[in-house]
């Protein structure tokens, strides 16, 4: 038993500098892994629903437009989304139609302001099998 | 002569709300009761009407503390299930991620032992090196509290070698700090002394009140559900149940800090022995009708899933027992005999998790002390009545 045995390394902590940052000036960068806010590229998207249908918070709503013109609209409601990126696990396609940004001061005064929509036509994607390049090139070589 | 203190729900010594009534003669505590359901939230109810996918993300909510003991607890629950067997790289990843989570809820819980006890550099000092480890968890999973790195049939994210040389090198210095605050534990008179003989829960209690976890351990019951029911990849690694025998919040200390230490070499072994392949197998959308029952050992003790499949792709029936339920009962048993300036103390030194362990409503009168636990149509009944003739509230209108 010694009295004060923290005593030194609160000395110590008098010369240290500081261990945050100052915020607002100062922003530490994000990581790799990092889920941001959700969002869809219009030229992949094949409409298959999974997204919808996987979304926790149900925040992913797709609707039909134009049923003649297979034209759609999704809507991402941010003020419900909890950012676990399931939706691009979901997505099907190659390269993904579903993708995570990395923006985090998403906060906003009114929750009807942070919806996103886009309207677009389905995307048409040729199956992989059906792919002629790399077979074509198979038995030249 | 007796009186009654009522403590909480909203108190300034409690973080979350949870109601204490303590009868008190003098300075002494000679019987408690505690009122549970301020934080009911119908988590259970919810997931019955959601995807087995979807509620990996709910069950993860359940708490922001122990959020990848709850996801975790469940994913091996449905796999089982599912008759899923992930890869090994995939559960080294998931376990590794449970003892960094581990390593974390110490760390916050050694500071909050810390404060309660009136040692508030000691708080600062440990919360700041927790950051070491919740930078770690960021960086291998992309968030700071909740993960979502489970899916089922294995890990979302993968590990790299850069990776893999940050959290060896993070270990080196968490082991560090707490071999230094194992040394001040052990050296500081006015942190023992406020400490020790505090909140005593003798070893044939423990047993007959079922308490689980660190409080169960510091009084020398060493049960550890990764030791005794080795799930997953627990069988292959090397580790030590910690145990204290002083039966109170200084043998809660203690307990909590060689489990640091034992965590750190867990996350070691994890790192180092990691397998190379794949992340994640393909699982299907339904399950076969079956129930399972999930065990886990969380920071806090032992954690169970009850999950019940009915052949379609939502659950019949999820029934969580988090560890601080089955606490309770020997918190009272702690508090008893107790003074009324420790009760923050030892109610802190079970490390109480208040939102996951709201799962139920019951209803007291405030008049008579006269209780009841209502049914859900009963209540549905009297929401009505109330509310047949009520002005509609302005603005109240879900907007969406």
């Amino acid at each position: 038993m010694k009295i004060a045995a923290f005593l030194p390394e609160l000395l110590r902590h008098l010369f240290k500098k500081p261990a945050t940052v100052d915020y607002p000036f100062k922003k530490l960068e994000v990581p790799k892994d990092f889920r941001g806010t959700p969002y869809l590229n219009t030229e992949m998207c094949i409409v298959c629903r999974a997204c919808e249908r996987d979304c926790p918070a149900e925040a992913i709503e797709i609707a039909s437009v134009n049923e003649a013109e297979k034209r759609f609209r999704m809507v991402i409601h941010n003020d419900r989304c909890v950012h676990c990126a399931q939706c691009v696990d979901s997505c099907p396609t190659t390269p993904k139609a579903m993708h995570m940004d990395r923006l985090f001061e998403i906060a906003d005064d009114d929750r009807h302001k942070m919806k996103k929509d886009w309207i677009y036509v389905r995307a048409v994607l040729k199956p992989k099998a059906a792919a002629p390049a790399p077979q074509a090139a198979g038995p030249t070589a | 002569m007796s009186f009654q203190v009522p403590i909480g729900p909203q108190h300034p010594a409690l973080k979350e709300p949870i109601s204490l009534r303590m009868t008190v003669e003098g300075e002494v505590i000679t019987d408690v009761d505690i009122r549970l359901g301020y934080n009911h939230r119908g988590l259970e109810k919810l997931a019955e009407e959601k995807n087995w996918i979807q509620n990996i993300y709910l069950v993860e909510r359940i708490c922001g503390i122990c959020s990848h003991s709850h996801a975790t607890c469940y994913v091996q629950g449905v796999e089982k299930l599912m008759e899923l067997a992930p890869p090994r790289r995939g559960l080294y990843i998931r376990y590794l991620v449970s003892e960094l989570e581990r390593i974390h809820s110490h760390l916050l819980w050694l500071g909050v032992a810390g404060h309660e006890a009136g040692f508030d550099s000691f708080f600062m000092y440990t919360w700041r090196d927790r950051e070491i480890v919740m930078d770690l968890l960021e960086m291998i999973s992309g968030n700071r509290v909740h993960y979502a790195i489970n899916t089922l049939g294995g890990v979302r994210r993968d590990l790299d070698e850069g990776q893999k040389a940050k959290i060896l090198e993070g270990m080196v210095t968490l082991r560090k700090r707490s071999e230094y605050y194992f040394h001040i534990g052990a050296n500081e008179p006015s942190f023992v002394g406020r400490i020790a003989g505090v909140g005593l829960l003798p070893k044939d209690k423990v047993v007959a009140l079922c308490a689980v976890g660190p409080t169960a351990r510091a009084s020398g019951w060493a049960r550890d559900v990764r030791k005794e029911d080795p799930y997953a990849v627990y069988g292959e690694l090397d580790f030590e149940v910690a145990t204290a025998d002083t039966c109170d919040v200084l043998g809660r200390v203690v307990v909590r800090v060689k489990e640091l230490l034992e965590s750190y070499k867990l996350c070691e072994q994890m790192v180092r022995n990691l397998p190379a392949g794949d992340i994640a197998v393909k699982a299907p959308r339904k399950v076969k009708p079956g129930e399972v029952v999930s065990r886990y050992e969380a920071p806090r003790g032992e954690n169970i899933h009850y999950i019940k499949a009915n052949g379609t792709d939502k659950p019949e029936r999820l029934k969580v027992r988090a560890p601080t339920l089955a606490n309770y009962p020997a918190t009272v048993e702690m508090l008893r005999k107790g003074f009324i300036a420790d009760i923050p103390l030892i109610f802190a030194a079970i490390d109480p998790c208040i939102c996951c362990a709201e799962r139920a409503v019951t209803l007291v009168k405030a008049g008579s002390g006269e209780e009841s636990v209502v049914r859900m149509s009963d209540l549905r009944r009297q929401a009505i009545a109330r509310h047949q003739n009520a002005p509609v509230k302005r603005n109240a209108v879900w907007p969406l």
